[in-house]
């Protein structure tokens, strides 16, 4: 079977943006990693403002990465 | 008894009925002395790309979900309530119709109140919802909390 990579859901605008909102990222093991992965492969989410959760936590420093974790783009919420 | 995530969102406007039933329903618990509401209600705002008909919301649901259990926790363990109840709506919600709804309860008006207001205050800055400023079939905003 072929690892398919960590899993990365995308929201709102960010998924507006990127044109999906589940995708997969391989050969990354932490969120620094994550990131600039993710600028490579979206240059259109640099000027955006997102925060990144792992098995939906915020995460603000940089967190390492497993097969399981579930990684979230969060843009601004906005509900109520 | 333990609490656990519960859920709290209702597709498309919360409608008055509903709200009617809450209240209603707590009639059997005559500890209560006050309840407090808050609805938010969604707003014709004029945009300079238009004029705002609805909002559409999204959610990351499992996460929502998870974080209103815990703000939920910390109000019942900071004010003496006896009961707390929030509804959020997902999907289209035209102007003039309810999206949010928080009601709080308590033997007296105080708690009921000021835990009213917290608990609107951390829905609106720590639910992961994202409302779509829909204007027509082809313009949206992406709204933004104030």
């Amino acid at each position: 079977m072929e690892l398919k990579g960590i899993k990365i859901l995308a929201f709102g605008m960010i998924a507006e943006k990127i044109n999906a909102s589940e995708f997969y990222l391989k050969e990354v093991s932490n969120t620094n990693e994550l990131l600039s992965s993710l600028n490579s492969l979206y240059p259109q989410l640099k000027e955006m403002k997102f925060t990144i959760s792992v098995n939906r936590r915020i995460v603000n420093n940089n967190e390492p990465l497993n097969a399981d974790s579930e990684v979230a783009l969060l843009p601004p919420f906005s509900g109520g | 008894m333990e609490r656990k995530p519960k859920q709290i969102f209702i597709q498309g406007a919360i409608s008055s009925s509903k709200i009617a039933d809450s209240i209603q329903k707590h009639s059997s618990k005559t500890d209560i002395g006050a309840h407090s509401i808050f609805l938010g209600q969604v707003r014709t705002d004029e945009k300079p790309e238009g004029i705002i008909q609805a909002i559409e919301y999204t959610t990351y649901e499992e996460m929502a979900l998870q974080k209103a259990f815990e703000i939920r926790e910390d109000i019942f363990a900071k004010y003496p309530l006896t009961c707390l109840h929030i509804y959020h709506s997902l999907g289209v919600v035209k102007t003039g119709e309810i999206c949010l709804f928080v009601f709080t309860s308590s033997k007296n008006r105080k708690a009921a109140t000021e835990a009213c207001n917290e608990m609107v205050e951390r829905i609106k800055n720590e639910l992961p919802v994202w409302g779509k400023e829909i204007i027509d079939e082809k313009k949206s905003l992406w709204k933004e909390n104030s």
